[in-house]
């Protein structure tokens, strides 16, 4: 009996000084193996009196339970010694800079126009487009500006022939959709138009999105309805909205419509010159002319359109002060959105 | 039009502030853009659309504010003393470009300073002063809107004033000092020999107003608008006077005008003024335009009254008379602009208020096409080249020859077949884009000045072909360029970059569902021969990409460690019709597979597109899928070979399959292989 606590003693004695995986396997032969210290105490049960047997074979028992989770314990400090140790080896850098696909940018314009054409097409607006190079019929004359008009300087032309243009708005697809298609019609137009002018806040190209909306009784107070949920949604909702009379030869009554400035919030700034007010969207009701040369019945009918610069409404979104970065594409102007 | 506060009261008394009045105007359709102090005075800068010539003068100002503000409206005085009849016979040869024609001679002027007073106020209004009878003529333009021109009746020939068109070879100096030839069908004042005025925009050098005239020729007219208009481009020649003419006179006040500058003439610079001279061939016609009320308020979205509406209407100086159901307005000779009904309910909406218009939402119904086929995808192609680094860029729609010449590219190809622009704003701008390249190619070099180091640009966009129609063809291209210094970089890149934006050709094609297309060598002039493809769908060419040939590189003078620059171009219009829009789910496979490579040497010639297409091909059921997980030459690979690996993927539908019976299958894959590549089984 003395000599299983040698055994453990013994064994608690190698425990303590192995520190390899492979000390540990040697013990656990040793003690535990088919020829090891335990396994032969007890094949010399059968030669102790059957009464001491079961005693002596508990003693031998616990005392192998003892050993294997003594080896499992140590075992697993072993690993986790080891295991710290690589941690330590196999550690990152973790203030390197990550690796990733830099995605690219939309164009700010791109993104504004988006912004635009989805809230009028979630109001039931319909797109529709047309040329970039178009008939001056189109452009000009369809839309009640003959020749000599005055009107026509506002709009400083590129001519490709004397009836072929680039069209300086993007209202002649207006003009186009009325001659396929009977009203009811809710159609927005957007896309690139040209002028020949060239400054900080003129580009000789740049992008309107224009509106239309024909029914038997469209009035003036739907257009207001209208334009105001468009500036509320692509601005906020306690954007002010202002109309003020103005002139297009193809609106009779027409609007200009102001909100209140953005930067400054109505007090002045440089950017609304003082006023508090910035002019984005020109609008009106369709002329009657305009509907008679589309072949529409100008006395069933009534309707509106409107149309406002991509170009201006992303300048005043982010503050751009200068026309001409849009179309340099810098780079480092882009990833700015 | 410049409007200074301290003569506008003149003709109306106010008691706003310049703001409130500035604001009042802006609401009701002049819109002051600016204010400036002069001299303890506010000069408002209104911008009077065109529409509104009779608010091109101080007057005609007032008359609003009158209207606005219900104030009375004074008239400047115009009282004269005439004594004699008029010695100049005044002839109109063409009543249609000249309806109306009236003088006074004001016979021993003496030319001098004009009073403190009126230079004041022809500076405030932006002229400069010259002379007491060269300043009144001014100054009445700006009082009252009608262009007057004062000749100098001595230099007159023959004493006659004849308006007639230039016909051929009439040449002119005019008061700018510049000898012009004259435009055939431009209108002119001639006196008894040779032309004396360009009719409505300037006066001719020779019969000018000078410090020595002693008798003056006063000339108030009434020119047609578009032949004013139409001279006055021709000539360049823009004028205080051709701006009001073109916009439309007043043909009864304008004698009114002419009363007006007699009289300051004869009071401050001592004449004596003729009778007048009138000849009024085509008479203004008082129109009347029936206004029903209750189109007023359908149009507008108001419910104002009957009483109102004919009030408002005369408030605004129209001649007025109610009716059952609706009434009628005369537009007086100021307010040609109104002509029908439309134009009397833009005044009334005008006079009432935009902001008191109430505000509702039309009842329409929704649109059931929503956005057309290109648009609806145009976000998912734009995303794809995002996704791999492209950022958007937006060029003009413009590009120059230097640059198709740049590009090598033949005078048969269809990119030359270019739409020139008449008035370009340079020469470089002067064509439309027959393809994108050119302007990405500006952006790189653009960008690599800036000191950018990768430059990744795509862009959508049209371009314009001639072919030969009244306009030209015009269809959407997606172009991108492609630029990475491989400087010394933490993280190391992985392909040549002609893969990366073939990549993104692929990863496009995935998203639209296309499948069938394929690749070949390209003979695009601009690329590199050996470095460069065509897309390819049923024969057809949809676009092109690869890198940019060596010697157009060299011609771009750029300061790069590398030319390897790539871009492509893409028709859209051609592709997106390809797209798959619906698409169906199809079982996903239950059974596990079982993986084999293949690795064979072949001719370095021999594209793996034609490897993996014999794969493909192969009729076998159970084969599910391959791709090519290797491409190598060098160590190991006899010179002129290449050695290609593939992974084939087998799996049934219908059970699990076993080693043996894969092994088989393979075995005669690789053998097939071998045969139609003429290839040798690596490890085999
Ligand atoms: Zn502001």
């Amino acid at each position: 009996m003395a000599d299983m606590e040698d055994i453990r003693k013994a064994f608690a004695d190698e425990l303590s000084s192995s520190e390899t995986f492979a000390g540990l396997q040697q013990l656990k032969v040793k003690y535990l193996g088919k020829k090891g210290v335990l396994t032969s105490r007890l094949r010399l049960l059968s030669t102790i009196p059957a009464e001491e047997r079961p005693a002596y074979g508990k003693l031998i028992n616990d005392l192998k339970i003892l050993i294997e989770s003594a080896l499992e314990e140590k075992e697993a400090g072993l690993k986790k010694t080891e295991r710290d140790r690589n941690f330590a080896l196999e550690a990152l850098d973790v203030t390197l800079p990550g690796k990733y696909a830099v995605p690219g940018r939309s164009h700010p314009l791109s993104r504004v126009l988006k912004e635009i054409t989805d809230i009028f097409v979630n109001m039931g607006f319909d797109v529709e487009v047309g040329p970039e190079v178009e008939l001056d019929y189109y452009n000009f004359e369809a839309l009640n500006i003959p020749r000599d008009h005055p009107a026509r300087d506002m709009q400083d032309t590129f001519y490709i022939t004397d009836d072929v243009i680039m069209r300086t708005q993007t209202s002649p697809v207006q003009v186009r959709t009325m001659e396929k298609r009977k009203p009811p019609l809710k159609i927005i137009s957007p896309g690139k138009v040209y002028r020949c002018d060239a400054d900080v806040t003129h580009s000789p190209m740049f992008h309107q999105v224009e509106g239309l909306m024909v029914d038997t009784d469209i009035s003036f107070s739907d257009l207001k309805g209208v334009l105001e949920i468009f500036v509320h949604r692509m601005f906020s909702k306690d954007t002010p909205v202002r109309f003020r009379p103005s002139f297009f030869p193809f609106t009779e009554p027409s609007a200009e419509i102001d909100i209140g400035c953005i930067l400054c919030g109505g007090s002045g700034c440089r950017v609304c010159k003082g006023s508090g007010w910035l002019e984005v969207l020109g609008a009106g009701m369709v002329h009657p002319r305009v509907f008679e040369m589309a072949g529409y019945d100008s006395e069933l009918y009534t309707g509106f359109a409107f149309g406002l610069g991509v170009e201006r409404i992303t300048m005043l979104k982010y503050a751009i002060d200068d026309i001409r970065l849009f179309y340099e594409n810098d780079t480092r102007f882009l990833r700015q959105f | 039009m410049r409007v200074p506060i301290e003569w506008l009261k003149e003709f109306v008394d106010f008691s706003m502030s310049p703001q409130e009045l500035a604001l009042k105007l802006t609401m009701a359709g002049l819109e002051v853009e600016g204010m400036e102090s002069i001299d303890g005075d506010t000069v408002l800068e209104v911008n009077v659309t065109p529409n509104r010539p009779d608010c091109l003068s101080v007057l005609g100002i007032a008359r609003e504010v009158s209207a606005l503000l219900n104030l009375t409206l004074r008239f400047p005085g115009s009282g004269i003393t005439e004594s004699g009849e008029s010695t100049v016979r005044v002839e109109i040869s063409d009543e249609e470009l000249c309806h109306r024609y009236a003088g006074r001679e004001i016979r021993g002027v003496r030319i001098g300073e004009s009073p403190d007073l009126m230079k004041k106020r022809l500076e405030k209004c932006g002229m400069r002063p010259i002379n007491n009878v060269v300043d009144i003529t001014n100054y009445v333009l700006l009082e009252m809107g009608h262009p007057l021109h004062a000749f100098d009746m001595d230099k007159l020939k023959g004493n006659r004033i004849r308006v007639a068109k230039a016909g051929t070879g009439s040449r002119m100096t005019t008061l700018d000092g510049a000898e012009r030839s004259l435009p055939e069908e431009s209108l002119l004042i001639w006196d008894a020999e040779r032309p004396v005025a360009v009719a409505g925009v300037m006066g001719g050098a020779d019969t000018e107003v000078t410090s020595g005239t002693r008798n003056v020729f006063l000339e108030s007219a009434y020119f047609l608008p578009s032949s004013v208009r139409r001279t006055s481009k021709a000539l360049g020649l823009k004028t205080e006077s051709a701006y009001r003419f073109e916009r439309g006179a007043d043909i009864e006040f304008l004698e009114k005008a002419l009363d007006r500058a007699a009289s300051l003439m004869a009071e401050l610079a001592g004449g004596q003024i003729s009778k007048k001279e009138d000849v009024y061939p085509r008479p203004f016609r008082e129109m009347s335009i029936k206004v029903r009320y209750e189109r007023v308020n359908r149009v507008l979205g108001t419910s104002i009254s009957n009483a109102d509406m004919v009030d408002m209407v005369r408030r605004l100086g129209l001649g007025v008379s109610a009716g059952e159901g609706a009434f009628s307005v005369s537009p007086p000779s100021f307010r040609t602009d109104i002509q029908r009904e439309i134009d009397v309910i833009e005044e009334i909406a005008r006079f009432y208020g935009y902001d008191r218009i109430q505000v509702t939402v039309p009842k329409t119904p929704v649109g059931a096409e929503g956005k057309d086929g290109l648009y609806r995808s145009m976000p998912g192609i734009k995303e794809s080249f995002r996704r791999a680094g492209f950022s958007e860029a937006i060029n003009y729609s413009f590009m120059g020859r230097r640059m198709l010449d740049l590009m090598n590219i033949g005078e048969a190809d269809f990119r030359r077949k270019t739409i020139r622009l008449r008035n370009p704003l340079n020469e470089e701008e002067g064509l439309l884009r027959t393809t994108l390249i050119p302007s990405l190619i500006q952006n790189l070099v653009y960008n690599l000045s800036m000191g950018s180091k990768d430059v990744k640009l795509f862009e959508v966009s049209r371009v314009f072909i001639e072919r030969g129609g009244t306009l030209p063809e015009e269809s959407h291209n997606l172009g991108a360029i492609c630029f990475i210094e491989k400087a010394p970089s933490l993280w190391k890149e992985e392909a040549p970059d002609f893969y990366i934006v073939k990549g993104v050709f692929e990863a496009l094609m995935d998203d639209l569902k296309i499948s069938d297309y394929s690749f070949s060598r390209s003979s695009e002039p601009f690329l590199h021969p050996g470095k460069s493809c065509d897309v390819m769908v049923s024969g057809k060419k949809l676009g092109f990409l690869g890198d940019l040939h060596p010697g157009i590189v060299e011609g771009l003078g750029l300061k790069i460690s590398r030319p390897e620059i790539i871009v492509a171009e893409l028709y859209l219009d051609e592709l997106v019709p390809l797209a798959k829009t619906s698409r169906k789910y199809t079982l996903l496979p239950r059974y596990p597979y079982i993986e084999r490579d293949i690795a064979l040497i072949v001719d370095n010639s021999l594209p793996a597109a034609y490897v993996m297409e014999r794969i493909r091909s192969y009729s076998s059921e159970l084969m599910e899928d391959v791709t090519i997980f290797d491409s190598y030459r060098g160590k190991n690979i006899p010179e002129g070979k290449k050695s290609l690996a593939f992974a084939v993927r087998y799996r049934s539908k219908q059970r699990t399959l076993t080693d043996s019976e894969i092994e088989e299958v393979h075995k005669k894959l690789v053998a097939y292989l071998a045969e139609k590549t003429a290839g040798v089984v690596r490890g085999a």
